[in-house]
């Protein structure tokens, strides 16, 4: 592993942990949710990694059905399967975090059920990617992702088009929306300790599947030249 | 559930989850590593 790389991990580590004391004892309790509303400090970016996931995911699709490059579908296998994990976290820290405040672990409401959706498609991205034998798989799982890739901004606008039970959006969401300063002071600390553990994975993700890649090259070259002989 | 045991759970399953991932891609890294060697000595 290059020294830089390290840097990377032990400085997202060391921000990790500054990000999370930030949001369990510095960011002050919420008067009506209480110490509930915490999670919300891990919930949202989780799902702003997932949501930036998908758009690599998209970009890197993309590039490969116009220039048909591995290293672009070694990209968008990455961003795809890490998206997968931050989506994941959201729907399962949503539900822990509308126990307490709703009363119930589930509604399907516009915001829950879209990102219940994206979940599936990429799931069913991965699958595809997973089990599907031929040439034309990278191609077809290229495609899913493009069209996927949809549902993302229907998740973002869902609560800004629709009356749901989810709360309605903390920034950016009108007159009467925003953070106390120092909400927001420890939200934006682990919005970037999550981004940075997001470029991680995918990085790693990214070198493993371009290993896996020359790995199957190789079967292919020893199966040829066998073949030949 | 209160907010407190909600809050702990929560976090825990964060953790949880990327812990999993990271132990997943490193057995995958293991086993690709391994088969790499393989194929060059074999090759």
């Amino acid at each position: 592993m290059k020294p830089l790389s390290i840097a990377f991990i032990v400085f997202t580590l060391a921000l990790l942990g500054f990000s999370t004391y930030q949001a369990l004892f510095v960011a002050p309790t919420e008067q009506t949710m209480g110490d509930v509303q915490r999670i919300f400090y891990y919930h949202v970016p989780s799902a702003w990694v997932a949501g930036v996931c998908f758009f690599v995911n998209f970009l890197a699709s993309v590039a490969y059905i116009l220039k048909r490059n591995s290293d672009a579908d070694a990209l968008a296998a990455a961003s795809a399967e890490v998206g997968v994990v931050f989506c994941t976290i959201v729907l399962i820290t949503g539900p822990i975090w509308a126990r307490p405040v709703w009363g119930i672990w589930w509604t399907w409401d516009a915001r829950l059920t879209t990102t219940l959706v994206l979940w599936l498609i990429y799931v069913s991205y991965l699958i595809l990617r997973h089990f599907a034998t031929g040439s034309q798989t990278k191609l077809l799982a290229a495609v899913l992702a493009i069209f996927g890739f949809v549902d993302v901004p229907i998740v973002y606008m869902s609560i800004r088009w629709f009356r749901t039970q989810h709360p309605s959006p903390v920034m950016g969401g009108g007159e009467n929306s925003g953070l106390d300063p120092a909400m927001l002071h420890a939200f934006l600390w682990n919005l970037l300790a999550f981004t940075c553990v997001g470029i991680i994975l995918v990085v790693a993700r990214y070198r493993l599947q371009q290993m896996e890649n020359e790995v199957e090259a190789e079967h292919a070259r020893l199966a040829l030249a066998g073949g030949a002989r | 559930m209160s907010g407190y045991v909600a809050l702990r759970s929560a976090y825990a399953v964060t953790l949880i989850i990327v812990l999993l991932y990271v132990r997943y891609l490193l057995g995958r890294y293991r086993r690709v590593r391994k088969e790499m060697r393989d194929l060059k000595r074999s090759s």
